[in-house]
């Protein structure tokens, strides 16, 4: 049951909509430089919202670095061996991280909880292991290289790439927060005996969404390797890659679509400039990040937002 | 009861006979492994600590054996003295840093949902390690000791036996934790917060207290066990996320809770990697045993409850 819109609300939305819409076609007037940051933003948003996507569901996952990592490389694999069309491999590195990911969840998402976090917490280590060992596949600890980056390093061309997969990450995310999905995972979360005596099957529901939230990721990777034309075991499963997204999620709001956009939006924008003065250890403000927000707004920018407008509306 | 007994026979039959094949193959695989398995043991002990008896996850576990490891580094080096005396400095800095952390964080997340636990230590790990790397950079560091280099030859196969050191340390931890929990009142007072926390604060127990004590006693104990890892291996700001999850995978496979099974479940990790070691090109592979064996765990414990 939805409560009924109210006027501000409603103004609330179309302001946030314009503003929306303004904020993603921008970096396409703005030029290059704008586009680089629009593209890692995007990058991340669609990290956070599909790792957001998730957690509705009460698992907390770590192997976005993993996914991340293994759907670059799948690309990056299938350009060099196959000669496929870039935009293809994003595709494909979809479907082989889908596969994987149902294989690691099939077996790991019986025991949950502590269990589920702290495996996938693993992956990325574990991916990054067998695939610098597969040496004369992988190219090793050296990575492997592409003869040419996605579009020809267009840089409209890939901005409008991201962004495509951005809008597309979180019309998911709104199926998820909208349709059965939504019901099934929220009772989950809640209560895993009520939902499993209310006839819900847990564990295909919880495989369905680590499955696609997975293969989100896996497509994110694919396309980020496209842009650089080129992976390592280092540089590909980096920490980051997990880091990040969650404190950019967290910082928006957790449970919501539009939390994760909120905070991609606003640290993507400031981590950009953060950078740029600490080049070395700048991570440290995301895992600060994510310690402060649980303690002390663990609702988020979104979260605070909500609250402010409904006592707006009280008054 | 029987049925467990009986299993644990079997089990235990099979860890025998492993490690006889083993020893007849190549001893050094089980000098090695068993040094090994010292080194995990003692990393896992605190974390079943306060995993298996007051139940709150850590996954900054290993990152305060690294921050432990570098204040002795730093200690050592500018006192000039051997990383075993600036031990006596890097435990109560640690039991503190202990305090500290329970306090800021950790006791807001202890009565919530396990997810913001999780969440919560993941983003001290995070800031942990990251620090470490904004203040000293990432470059390994290493302090060179002539006594490590101890070895011992018998018959006609010569090996290390500083690691053996390991061995010890694990014993004393073992040791040192179990005649906490049972004889002090305050190790009592812990397992009483363990199965029940809301009971033990109406019988009179300071539970804050008690889980401050808990983990800082975790956090002290890996300030000397960050010391002896010191002693022999290189350090960078990243080299305690493996320990963090080998150590769960070894509270896990001990069964949350159990702390001497952690010796054997040491054992089945330290001597199986060391096997994998020894095959020819098999070194690269050996980091991947530890998830195999937390599958393992995953798909038994599955199995049990279902059936």
């Amino acid at each position: 049951m939805k409560p009924t819109r109210t006027t501000g609300s409603v103004i609330a939305l179309w302001v946030f909509g314009v503003l929306g819409v303004f904020v993603a076609v921008l970096p396409l007037l703005a030029g290059p430089y704008a586009q680089a940051i629009g593209r890692s933003v995007l990058t991340y948003l669609i990290l956070a919202v599909s790792w957001d996507m998730l957690i509705r569901s009460g698992q907390l996952s770590f192997g976005i670095a993993g996914f991340f990592g293994l759907g670059s490389y799948a690309a990056v694999m299938a350009g060099k061996w196959l000669g496929m069309a870039p935009i293809l491999t994003l595709l494909l590195a979809g479907v082989v991280v889908a596969l994987v990911a149902a294989a690691v969840g099939s077996v790991v998402l019986r025991l949950r909880g502590m269990y589920f976090a702290i495996t996938t917490l693993a992956l990325a280590e574990i991916f990054r292991i067998i695939i610098r060992n597969w040496n004369n596949f992988t190219g090793g600890p050296n990575g492997a290289l592409l003869s040419g980056v996605i579009f020809g390093g267009n840089a409209a061309a890939t901005y409008t790439l991201m962004l495509v997969l951005g809008v597309l990450a979180i019309a998911a995310s709104e199926w998820f927060e909208h349709g059965k999905m939504h019901f099934a995972l929220t009772a989950i979360r809640n209560n895993e005996v009520v939902a499993k005596s209310s006839g819900i099957n847990i564990y295909r529901y919880l495989l369905i969404a680590f499955v696609i939230t997975s293969a989100m990721q896996g497509v994110v990777g694919a396309s980020y390797a496209q842009q650089f034309g080129f992976v390592t075991p280092e540089s590909s499963f980096h920490m980051n890659y997990t880091l990040i997204p969650l404190a950019l999620a967290l910082f928006g709001g957790m449970y919501t679509s539009w939390g994760p956009v909120v905070g991609a939006v606003i640290l993507g924008v400031l981590g950009e400039y953060l950078k740029l003065y600490i080049p070395y250890g700048h991570l440290i403000v995301y895992g600060l990040i994510i310690v402060l927000v649980l303690l002390l707004m663990p609702k988020g920018i979104v979260g605070l937002v909500r609250a402010r407008m409904r006592e707006v509306s009280h008054d | 009861m029987s049925k467990t007994l009986r299993l644990q026979i079997i089990l235990g039959g099979c860890v025998v006979v492993a490690a006889v094949l083993i020893f007849l193959w190549k001893p050094t695989v089980l000098i090695y492994g068993v040094q090994r398995a010292g080194l995990y043991a003692a990393i896992a002990l605190p974390m079943a600590l306060i995993l298996g008896v007051v139940h709150i996850v850590n996954l900054a576990h290993g990152e305060l054996m690294m921050v432990a490891a570098y204040i002795t580094y730093y200690l050592s080096r500018s006192l000039g003295v051997d990383p075993f005396v600036a031990m006596l400095i890097t435990a109560p800095v640690m039991f503190g840093v202990g305090i500290l952390i329970y306090k800021l964080t950790i006791s807001h997340a202890v009565k919530g949902p396990e997810l913001n636990q999780l969440i919560l230590t993941f983003g001290v790990a995070m800031v942990l390690s990251q620090l470490v790397n904004l203040l000293t950079t990432s470059q390994t560091r290493k302090i060179s000791l002539d006594y490590v280099t101890a070895s011992a030859t018998i018959g006609e196969t010569s090996f290390g036996t500083y690691n053996f050191l390991f061995v010890g340390l694990a014993a004393a931890v073992l040791i040192g934790l179990q005649l906490f929990l049972k004889r002090t009142r305050l190790g009592q007072a812990a397992t009483a917060v363990g199965q029940n926390p809301n009971g033990a604060e109406i019988i009179g127990i300071d539970v804050q207290r008690t889980y401050t004590i808990v983990v800082a006693i975790a956090a002290g104990l890996m300030g000397i066990i960050g010391t002896f890892f010191l002693t022999k291996f290189s350090i960078f700001p990243a080299v305690g996320g493996a320990y963090t999850m080998k150590s769960f995978c070894l509270v896990a496979m001990a069964g949350i809770g159990n702390l001497p099974m952690i010796v054997v479940s040491s054992l089945i990790l330290a001597v199986a990697e060391s096997s994998i070691q020894a095959i020819p090109g098999g070194s690269g592979w050996a980091p991947l045993v530890f998830f195999a064996l937390i599958i393992l765990v995953i798909m038994t414990r599955s199995f049990r409850r279902s059936s």
